[in-house]
């Protein structure tokens, strides 16, 4: 019976991870979509994209198990969380060397 | 009996929300594609595909995980890797005088 | 500073020693002029800063015996005031460990002037006996980043001693970093120092392989890359773990060298390693409370945001460290590092929020608790040791270091134009 519970647990938490995933995942979209400058954009696409992708891969590796290919879901989410930013940074930073001028307050620019 | 085919509701099992959960994430991705496309920027443009790219990555994981096919997991991986020297190389070379990173 | 010893006597056969070497020529015919006369005090003042100091900067390296031998030469040859051998601290005082490697520096130094002295004994050159020896470590009371800042501290430390020329071991790597000498050279041409590399003869790669690859970064890149093919195959089936063993052997033979730049201490990285693993959840906790905050600003239809950009000076030190700092700020969502600049942080932030969290500093202190250890932790914040600046809108205290100075992007194609140009606000409407 505890063995049934623990699985119905697994199942349901499987849900809620990937359900949090998609919504930090949507956060992500959304503020791509409409923050006004491209350092903006930056910041959704490299954390919460994060997030999310890192709520899903949880979610993904817990459905497989840790015993089967579970652990390369944990090293992907490792290696996402690794390179996310370090990629925004990179193309934050190729921005800024372009010289793009950050956006702020009262600037028409969208 | 593996906890993809474990019941959720109405007789829908664990594996069905995945595919549904991974059919979302590529909805989203059609979101970012639209970026992706208007730019303004080249780095705009440059973002958007990483983030793309990272929605993918988690859709191939899923899917694995959906329709159990641990090789997409090994897929995703060379994905994620092949999207972060994407993002790289671009910078890099978008900047003339070369120093990203 | 202990330069004053007279050399009166020699400083005639000096004047003339130097009279054919281009640069030094008319003020070391000044400084005969002045030894004639008679005036030993001043003669030595003048002649410190005329026939010049030679600074060497020291690393213990392959071509280093055949560097001191040079510069001992060729300073008894010109009748150079002073030998200045000096180490640049890849340290800062007060870390953890900064006193061994202090300790092991001055040792590198004992041995390097001990052979100064004796090569200036042996020479016949006349001007050998008034050469001084001075050892110095500069630059341990800050954390340097880069050939720019190792250039400062050594052209301080020349304006100080009178000295002007500069000596460079070709085999010279500025605290490990073998990518930073020629950064360096160039650097250094851009100062009134002169600057050369003993012509000394270099080893042959190989020789430099094994005296710079270690036993300890070896095995440590082997160890990793082994665990690392065996953890995506299978462990207990022979053929990936002989081909494994193949992989992981040329990995960490073609890359130990520049994978990791110190060698791995025991107490050091195990303990790096575990305090890591106790950040990583604080880490997780900050980055899910703090993207609560941003996802609720971005659905909110109004979109409150208030993006700046910001300049902090981190107290890290660079490579690794800096780049867990960077890359955590990045992650704590609302602040984005746009640029490092040696221990300058380019931050944009997103709401004023965000920005006053980073200015309070935390994840510097979990840095610096990372990497240093607890008692290194304690630190007063960013704000208040003065060290943040904000570079954009009503509050700024700082102007963009940027480019261009409009809107750039001038590289996309027609629908930038609405970017381009701000003042046209009609623009917008156009998407």
């Amino acid at each position: 019976m505890t063995a049934a519970t623990l699985e119905a647990a697994r199942v349901w938490l499987v849900v809620a991870l990937t359900l949090l995933g998609l919504f930090f995942s949507f956060v992500s979209m959304v503020g791509v979509l409409r923050l006004p400058d491209v350092y903006s954009r930056a910041h959704t696409a490299s954390q919460a994209d994060t997030l999310g992708a890192g709520f899903g891969l949880a979610a993904v590796a817990l459905t497989v198990g840790l015993a089967g290919a579970g652990f390369k879901s944990v090293l992907l989410l490792f290696f996402i969380f690794v390179t996310n930013p370090t990629a925004a940074h990179a193309i934050a930073r190729a921005a800024f060397e372009e010289g793009i001028v950050p956006w702020i307050e009262g600037d028409d620019r969208r | 009996m593996s906890l993809v085919d474990a019941p959720l509701a109405a007789g829908y099992t664990l594996g069905d929300f995945l595919l549904v959960a991974a059919a979302g994430f590529a909805v989203l991705a059609v979101g970012m594609l639209y970026r992706a496309v208007v730019g303004p920027t080249m780095q705009d443009r440059v973002l958007a595909v990483n983030v793309l790219g990272t929605n993918t990555v988690v859709i191939l994981a899923i899917l694995g995980a959906a329709l159990g096919e641990p090789t997409f997991l090994d897929i995703a991986l060379v994905y994620a890797l092949l999207n972060f020297l994407m993002a790289i190389a671009i910078s890099k070379f978008t900047v003339e005088r070369g120093g990203v990173l | 500073m202990a330069d004053t010893d007279p050399p009166a006597g020699g400083a005639d056969p000096d004047a003339t020693a130097t009279a054919d070497s281009g640069a030094g020529a008319t003020v070391g015919s000044g400084a005969g002029a002045a030894a004639e006369s008679g005036d030993a005090s001043e003669t030595d003042a003048e002649s410190d800063s005329a026939a010049g100091a030679v600074i060497v900067p020291v690393e213990p390296t392959s071509t280093l015996r055949s560097t001191i031998a040079h510069v001992a030469a060729s300073a008894a040859e010109d009748g150079a005031s002073a030998i200045h051998l000096v180490e640049i601290a890849s340290w800062r005082d007060g870390d953890p460990e900064s006193d061994d490697r202090a300790a092991a520096a001055e040792r590198v130094l004992e041995r390097v002037s001990a052979w100064t002295t004796a090569d200036l004994d042996d020479s016949e050159a006349p001007g050998a006996a008034d050469v001084e020896v001075v050892t110095a470590v500069l630059g341990a009371d800050d954390y340097l980043f880069g050939a720019d800042d190792y250039v400062r501290v050594l052209a301080e430390y020349a304006e100080a001693n009178g000295a002007d020329r500069v000596v460079l071991d070709p085999e010279y790597t500025p605290v490990g970093n073998t990518t930073l000498l020629q950064p360096l050279e160039f650097a250094l041409s851009n100062t009134p120092l002169s600057v050369e590399t003993a012509p000394v003869d270099r080893p042959t790669r190989r020789e430099r392989f094994r005296t710079e690859a270690t036993t300890g970064r070896f095995v440590a890149l082997f160890g990793l890359s082994l665990a690392f093919y065996l953890l995506l195959g299978d462990p207990t089936y022979w053929f990936d773990v002989v081909t494994g063993v193949a992989t992981a052997a040329v990995v960490s033979t073609v890359l130990s060298r520049v994978s990791l730049d110190s060698n791995p201490a025991i107490p050091r990285t195990p303990m790096r390693i575990v305090r890591g693993v106790i950040y990583l959840p604080v880490l997780l906790f900050e980055i899910l409370k703090a993207n609560l905050v941003v996802a609720r600003v971005i659905l909110d239809p109004r979109l409150p945001i208030e993006p700046t950009m910001n300049r902090m000076r981190v107290i890290v030190g660079s490579g690794l460290p800096l780049m867990t700092l960077a890359n955590s700020i990045t992650l704590t969502p609302g602040t984005l590092t746009v640029r490092a600049r040696d221990s300058d942080l380019y931050v944009h932030s997103l709401l004023p929020w965000a920005r006053e969290g980073l200015f309070d500093g935390s994840l510097e202190r979990w840095t610096r608790f990372v990497y240093y250890g607890r008692r290194s932790a304690r630190l007063p914040t960013p704000r208040e040791r003065d060290d943040v600046a904000i570079l954009q809108g009503d509050d700024a205290t700082e102007e963009l270091p940027i480019a261009a100075a409009d809107g750039g992007a001038v590289d996309a194609d027609g629908e930038t134009e609405s970017t381009a140009d701000p003042s046209d606000a009609d623009g917008v409407t156009d998407r």
